[in-house]
């Protein structure tokens, strides 16, 4: 069971993130990816800060466990993930996002940015290039594990499940998928045109190991992440995260409108003033 | 593999990758083979080397992500397949994984041009086009099959994405005595010297171009062969020379008329202000060639050895 004391860790750790995105986006004179942001801020931080074997001081480290972001739209959280870690400077971070020549544009570019495993940003390629590491480990009886965090909406993309069906076959325990189950795309809820239910039975039937989870209940992260099974397990493990997109801003929850956005200064000061009180109820409550 | 060698008798090429691969594998323990289902050439290779071997059932786009986390990782990936499928099929994977991160993933594709004998499904009209227009991406196409072996060999030391077109890979002339000649990325070679005209060509039409030759020889034009195995980069000097010394350029390709060869060497013509005297291009029209062999559908669409040598002769009117 979770230490409460690293799970408290944790939690202060996500809501100084959820501040820090709302104040980049706020700062930034252009669209930010903040919906899909807010829903996987708690399962970054899970990885990068507790479930992760990584060392920003040795990024090039043969052991450290490998992270791929699939859903690349989702750089800037990944970003901030890892600053607060010490990978990056989050005020160079906010200087430079988006500008001409920046390390940290939209979608990450592993040659511009030292520390990024692998450029991302066309969605549904990121789990194919995981299992590449994944075999590559494997074969070279390497210990550690290659993350690849995933939106629900691009594995609508037909290639998630070709590599889906590789991993299974090649019984790539070392393989983590990691999916962000907000169930809306950007512009749909799920079930409005694709159903993706049965969901967890997908995966299961591709010979993944799967672990369901409430991607926004911190004990339930660190437990999911503390119980993965051995890099030579038999099957590879998906953790299907359950999300909201937006999540800690009640106006952005559920709303298609905030798959990335523009913020206002009255709405910056707004969402900074939920994403506070939310903070400040869980930690009266819990 | 020993090779007596007899020029214009056939050795299939597939098997010189397939044995070359059993080469490398032995050398380097960096060197992977993956395939969706396309593996022919790779039952040695295969058996050996179990644990380098990936066959992920048909699917390319998913084998091209997989071959760029194994490059990532510091591994030499190999993907053999049928061109169309393995170019574009999978095009976006090998633009986005492979060559947008530089990554040294080689791709051995056989079937180049009408040769494949499958219809317009399986033809490979329009891969150079595609090919050669990814960023790092380098583009060879190659006719001698002894010549896939000493390509393969160098590629080891090449640090970015390399595609190797074939022809049918089954039955290939050959065309070079082994080690007659030293290959380089970026570089072609003159087959046959000549005065009066050039035919530039690359693959398997190397062969059509220098029996091209031999026919006009009996009527006293004297044609130089040039094979621009390198299609990108290209030889610009070796083709800058053609256009000094024989004035005129007749460029013969298994591809599209567009987006080829041809094209490439108009670019290199026009940005250099060298201008041949006449400028010829016979290859593929805009069409979906349909069924034949790549012999029946090269005559049907007026790029063989017998057309080539008529516009040769019609150049020099």
């Amino acid at each position: 069971m979770a230490d409460p004391k690293e799970v408290k860790r944790l939690k202060a750790l996500a809501y100084e993130m959820r501040k820090k995105l709302i104040n980049l986006c706020g700062n930034y004179d252009g669209i930010v990816h903040i919906g899909g942001d807010l829903s996987m801020t708690d399962l970054l931080i899970g990885l990068y800060h507790h479930g992760m074997k990584v060392d920003p001081r040795d990024i090039k480290s043969p052991t450290r466990d490998r992270f791929l972001l699939s859903k690349g739209h989702g750089a800037v959280c990944m970003y901030i993930a890892m600053s607060l870690r010490g990978y990056f400077d989050y005020n160079e971070i906010v200087r430079t996002y988006g500008q001409l020549d920046s390390a940290y544009g939209m979608h990450p570019c592993k040659i511009q940015l030292p520390g990024v495993e692998c450029s991302t940003g066309s969605l549904g390629q990121g789990l194919a290039v995981a299992a590449g590491l994944a075999f590559s480990a494997k074969q070279k009886k390497e210990k550690h594990r290659v993350f690849c965090m995933m939106g629900d909406g691009e594995t609508c993309e037909g290639e998630v499940w070709e590599a889906a069906n590789t991993a299974g076959s090649y019984k790539l325990g070392n393989l983590i998928g990691v999916v962000d189950r907000n169930k809306q795309l950007m512009t749909s809820f799920d079930g409005d045109y694709m159903n993706l239910e049965p969901y967890a039975a997908k995966w299961r039937a591709f010979n993944w190991n799967v672990v369901e989870l409430d991607g926004h209940d911190m004990t339930q992260i660190v437990d999911a992440l503390d119980n993965l099974p051995p890099a030579t397990n038999e099957k590879p493990t998906v953790l299907i995260a359950s999300t909201v997109k937006g999540k800690g801003v009640k106006f952005m929850e559920h709303d298609l409108g905030w798959h990335a956005g523009a913020l206002s200064k009255a709405d910056m000061d707004k969402a900074m003033a939920e994403i506070e009180a939310g903070y400040a109820g869980e930690r009266s409550s819990g | 593999m020993k090779v007596t060698f007899n020029f214009g008798s056939f050795l299939s090429a597939r098997s010189v990758a397939g044995d070359t691969i059993v080469e490398l594998g032995q050398k380097y323990n960096t060197v992977w083979a993956l395939t969706a289902d396309t593996g022919g050439a790779l039952k040695e290779y295969k058996k050996l080397f179990r644990d380098r071997y990936i066959d992920t059932g048909v699917a390319e786009q998913n084998l091209a992500g997989i071959a760029a986390g194994l490059a990532l990782e510091g591994n030499i990936p190999f993907i053999f397949g049928m061109i169309p499928f393995m170019v574009m099929r999978a095009c976006e994977q090998n633009r986005t994984a492979i060559c947008y991160q530089d990554l040294p993933v080689r791709f051995i594709g056989t079937g180049g041009g009408l040769t494949s004998g499958g219809g317009s499904t399986h033809n490979a009209m329009e891969d150079i086009s595609i090919m050669k227009s990814l960023v790092n991406m380098t583009v060879l196409s190659i006719g001698d099959p002894n010549m896939v072996r000493d390509i393969m060999l160098l590629s080891m030391t090449y640090p970015h994405p390399l595609y190797l077109r074939l022809a049918q890979g089954k039955q290939d002339r050959m065309l070079y005595e082994p080690g007659k000649f030293e290959y380089k990325i970026g570089m072609g070679l003159t087959a046959r010297e000549g005065r009066d005209a050039t035919i530039i060509a690359h693959g398997e039409m190397v062969f059509e171009a220098l029996e091209a030759a031999n026919s006009l020889a009996a009527d006293g034009i004297d044609v130089r062969v040039v094979d621009m195995y390198s299609i990108k980069p290209v030889d610009k000097d070796l083709a800058v020379k053609a256009v000094k010394e024989t004035k005129n350029i007749l460029v013969l390709e298994d591809h599209l008329m567009e987006g080829g060869l041809a094209s490439t060497l108009a670019d290199v013509f026009a940005d250099g202000g060298v201008y041949p005297k006449k400028f010829k291009r016979l290859g593929i029209p805009q069409v979906y060639a349909g069924f034949g062999s790549g012999e029946e559908l090269r005559a049907k669409y007026g790029y063989d050895k017998t057309a080539a040598a008529a516009a040769i002769k019609n150049m020099l009117k």
